[in-house]
């Protein structure tokens, strides 16, 4: 069942993002990334490595964590339902079999879609600052949401509700998504929304390169809201996850613009070098 | 509201009743006191605030909405409430080991037999920790008609568990919800006589019958804990235990609510005529045991010589023996103080006292009728040499301690488990994966016996996230069964195909809401008649489970309970103060004044009483 979800994913993304590339990208940066790709992913490099390296700590930790969670963290979903109490149920006025499918498909895919294509948009560009920027920025999202999931112990609304939300709930309409879900997390990881905040990252950047990709600043925002509503509307996350989110994107986005280009391997090198109790390079 | 507690049944005296009481207090404040983290309080304006412990969703969709429609008529009646979700382990963990909660929705496994009601209400366990008297509840009527109705038979017996069920239904320590009724699915393509046994006994996955080339069994579970832990004492790990029968055997197994001889061969009962009224023994059963059975192939089980062979693994009458000492004592008296199992307490007091006759011989002495001594000899036979070894060693350095259902012996995982059963441990992932596999020494594969043997070479149950996501695998043919019980919302969506069978069996399993009776204000039996009065038992039966469920006054079937116990449109003992599910709030605020409880000007319930 699992295999047939992301076979079913890869397929819907490996036919959006070629058509975006085409619609958003054009031509002449493309032809130019042909000639520059070498050099660009030699300085973005490092930025590549530091994400791979934190989404496999998550792989491991999204499994081990839960039990260090469990000694250590904070059982907050009684808080989180003290305070917004049936908030979520907001979206009851607008629920209708359309809306769910809607959201359902956003969730699943458009979030998928919305991670993956900037990456490849913002490498077509001369300059790979915004590239690294976004890669830190995803890297920062995800080191920091995993620190407070260890730290948080919540259920999402849908597993306190599920009577009110039966009817919208993602894995009553589409049982096999949890196979997915169930593979990528578990069910008290939901503050903050990591969904909200790596779809508000994009958008953040796609307001930033607007003048680069005039076409995507309003897809990637419709997309990115989208998300954030279909947290809450497939009961998933409660509205405070998604607030947290909000602020960690914005923490993300602006860190990433102090930390990018702070260091550069060679002079960290070098300073390294330096405080080595030995000569080096006297001449 | 008052309700006269001298039963007429017994003739207990109120002085001894009183009595009971004031033990009960003692018990509430001493022991274990300092584990006990007091959740219940007052909010700063003096308001009573408690909090009502259950499972989320994920793990049990009806629990969760029984909560909070109390919390939602708990609330109307001016009380602060909060609800705290935990996962099953961990909602085990609260409420029977360390008794860290104020009410608590649970879904009870309850038993073939009435007896289980020994374990939890009688006083004598009320500082326990583990599956006995979880509440904390004392009272000498309930022990008096408890301890006489296991002593009796037939129409006698009836009557004191009818009396049982009455002081239950007036005392409340819990209060019964309702009885849902118990589903599966069962693909038809590869096996055959899916109806033939319950899949919550060891019958249900020995009876069905392969197609030909058919040499696995693919069965979903929805609870993923028997992947991490395979421990037969564990209290918290699993409600029913039907995977530790598949791999440990018991004297006596359980089909169609009968116990049937399994690993006994044979077994002689013998009444005794107690000498002076009712002390003493007044069963005794001699056990002959199947010769020649052998447990799992495990190197802990080799001798001194460290080399396994069949002679280390033989089962005789000492495991047998040993498995009862051990129930009653895991630190087999080597601690200060004992540690009885946190399971299997009724089965075990029971029993008096074990007698090895011979290599294959054994002699009980029961202080109870036939069908209670029976259902003590459906514990899960564990084998000597391995379990004393692990209290010898942890005994050797002196300094030894085995806080009830804490230690070791009872929160180890046990993987791999070491028993004798039909099937063996094979391998697990955890979260994911549980795989057995035909154990071939197994008794049943004789040709001189007739009972059911394992059908495959191999059994592997698979988690799966849902049960919505269990029956649609089922119904694409990719898994045989569903272990777990069905979610009510998944019923009426069950594809009606000839390929999938749906398995139906009337549940003798309960939702209960339970107190803890040591804390104030559930100490009082009529807030707790006030707070049963909220719940709204036909409704949450109509909403919560679309009709597939009974609602209840008692925590057994019908056959048991007396005609005045009977459901019959409303709870016969405290009806739901409202109707359609609505709660008349005047005058559920005017029980708990009655049961002299006060509020303040803006209509909250006032903690301090």
């Amino acid at each position: 069942m699992l295999a047939e979800v992301l076979t079913q994913l890869a397929l819907v993304i490996s036919i959006l993002v070629p058509m975006s590339v085409i619609v958003f990208i054009g031509r002449e940066r493309l032809a130019r990334t042909r000639s520059e790709w070498r050099s660009r992913l030699r300085t973005a490099g490092p930025v590549i490595a530091v994400l791979i390296g934190v989404l496999l700590v998550n792989r491991v930790a999204r499994q081990t964590a839960p039990e260090l969670s469990r000694q250590i963290g904070f059982r907050l979903s009684g808080a989180f339902y003290e305070l917004e109490g049936e908030f979520i149920l907001i979206f009851q006025s607008i629920q209708t079999p359309e809306t769910t499918a809607y959201f359902s498909t956003i969730y699943v895919y458009g979030y998928t879609f919305l991670l993956i294509f900037p990456v490849i948009a913002y490498f077509t560009l001369s300059d790979t600052r915004i590239f690294r920027r976004l890669l830190t920025a995803y890297t920062l999202n995800y080191a920091i949401g995993l620190v407070l999931y260890i730290l948080v112990v919540a259920y999402g609304p849908r597993n306190l509700m599920p009577g009110e939300l039966m009817e919208r709930m993602l894995y009553n309409t589409n049982p096999q998504y949890q196979y997915l879900t169930s593979e990528v997390n578990t069910n008290t990881n939901v503050f903050p929304s990591l969904h909200t905040s790596l779809s508000a990252t994009v958008a953040t950047f796609a307001w930033k390169t607007r003048s680069e990709f005039p076409k995507w600043f309003p897809i990637a925002v419709v997309l990115a809201a989208s998300v954030a509503i279909s947290t809450m509307y497939l009961g998933i996350h409660w509205a405070l996850d998604v607030v947290a989110g909000t602020m960690l994107a914005a923490a993300c986005v602006s860190l990433s613009d102090r930390l990018v280009g702070r260091w550069s391997v060679a002079e960290l090198s070098a300073q390294f070098a330096d405080r080595l109790p030995w000569p080096q390079n006297q001449d | 509201m008052n309700w006269d507690p001298t039963s007429p049944d017994t003739g207990v005296s109120r002085r001894s009743f009183l009595a009971a009481g004031a033990a009960g207090a003692t018990l509430a404040t001493s022991g274990c006191v300092d584990s006990v983290q007091n959740v219940v309080g007052k909010t700063v304006n003096g308001q009573l605030s408690l909090s009502i412990t259950t499972l989320p969703a994920d793990a049990d969709r009806q629990g969760i909405q029984i909560a909070r429609q109390l919390e939602a008529n708990l609330q109307q009646v001016g009380i602060d409430v909060s609800i705290d979700m935990r996962s099953p382990s961990e909602l085990l963990k609260a409420v029977l080991i360390e008794h860290d909660f104020d009410l608590y929705v649970g879904h009870h496994p309850a038993g073939y037999d009435p007896d289980f009601l020994y374990e939890m209400l009688h006083s004598s366990f009320a500082t326990e920790a583990g599956w006995q008297n979880p509440f904390g509840f004392t009272n000498m009527v309930f022990d008096t008609l408890l301890e006489d109705q296991r002593r009796v038979d037939g129409a006698q017996r009836k009557r004191l568990v009818q009396s049982v069920l009455t002081a239950l239904a007036k005392s409340k320590p819990f209060e019964p919800i309702c009885r849902p009724d118990e589903y599966r699915v069962a693909s038809t393509d590869r096996f055959d006589g899916w109806g033939e046994a319950a899949l919550t006994t060891r019958h249900g996955y020995l009876e069905p019958e392969p197609a030909d080339g058919v040499n696995e069994l693919l069965a979903l579970k929805t609870d993923s804990r028997p992947t991490s832990n395979l421990n037969p004492l564990s209290a918290t790990m699993r409600e029913r235990e039907t995977i530790i029968q598949l791999l440990f055997d018991s004297l006596v197994t359980v089909h169609e609510g009968e116990g049937q001889p399994w690993l006994a061969e044979d077994i002689t009962w013998t009444a005794l005529e107690p000498a002076d009224g009712e002390q003493g023994p007044t069963l005794t059963a001699t056990v002959s045991l199947r010769e020649g059975c052998l447990f799992h192939a495990d190197e802990r089980l080799a001798g001194d010589d460290e080399q396994l062979a069949d002679e280390d693994r033989r089962l005789t009458a000492e495991d047998v023996a040993f498995t009862y000492r051990f129930l009653k004592d895991t630190s087999l008296g080597r601690a200060p103080t004992p540690s009885p199992a946190p399971r299997y307490q009724s089965h075990v007091s029971a029993v008096d006292r074990v007698t090895v006759d011979s290599e294959y011989e054994l002699t009980f002495s029961m202080n109870a009728s036939r069908p209670v001594a029976k259902r003590a000899l459906t514990v899960p036979i564990l084998p000597k040499q391995f379990w004393r070894g692990l209290v010898d060693r942890r005994a050797a350095d002196g300094e030894f301690t085995a806080p009830q259902g804490r230690w070791i012996a009872a929160t180890g995982d046990h993987v791999p488990p070491i028993g004798s059963g039909p099937y063996q441990f094979e391998s697990r992932i955890e979260e994911d994966q549980l795989v057995l596999t035909r154990f071939d020494d197994h008794f049943t594969l004789r040709d001189d016996v007739d009972l059911p043997s394992p059908p495959v070479d191999e059994l592997r149950f698979d988690i799966d996230p849902s049960s919505a996501s269990a029956v649609r695998r089922i119904a694409d043919g990719n898994a045989d069964v569903t272990a777990s019980m069905l979610d009510a919302y998944t019923l009426d969506g069950i594809p009606d195909s000839s390929d999938v069978e749906q398995l139906h069996r009337p549940s003798r399993t309960f939702y209960h809401l339970g107190f803890n009776v040591r804390n104030a204000p559930f100490s009082n039996t009529h807030f707790r008649r006030a707070v049963a009065q909220l719940i709204p038992k036909q409704t949450i039966v109509d909403d919560v489970f679309y009709g597939y469920a009974t609602p209840t006054a008692t925590p057994v079937t019908d056959e048991w309970a007396p005609e005045r116990l009977t459901w019959d449109g409303e709870d016969p003992v405290t009806p739901f103060l409202g109707s359609n599910g609505e709660l008349n709030v005047a005058a559920a605020k005017a029980a708990f004044e009655t049961a002299g409880f006060r509020y303040d000007d803006n209509g909250r319930l006032l903690g301090g009483y």
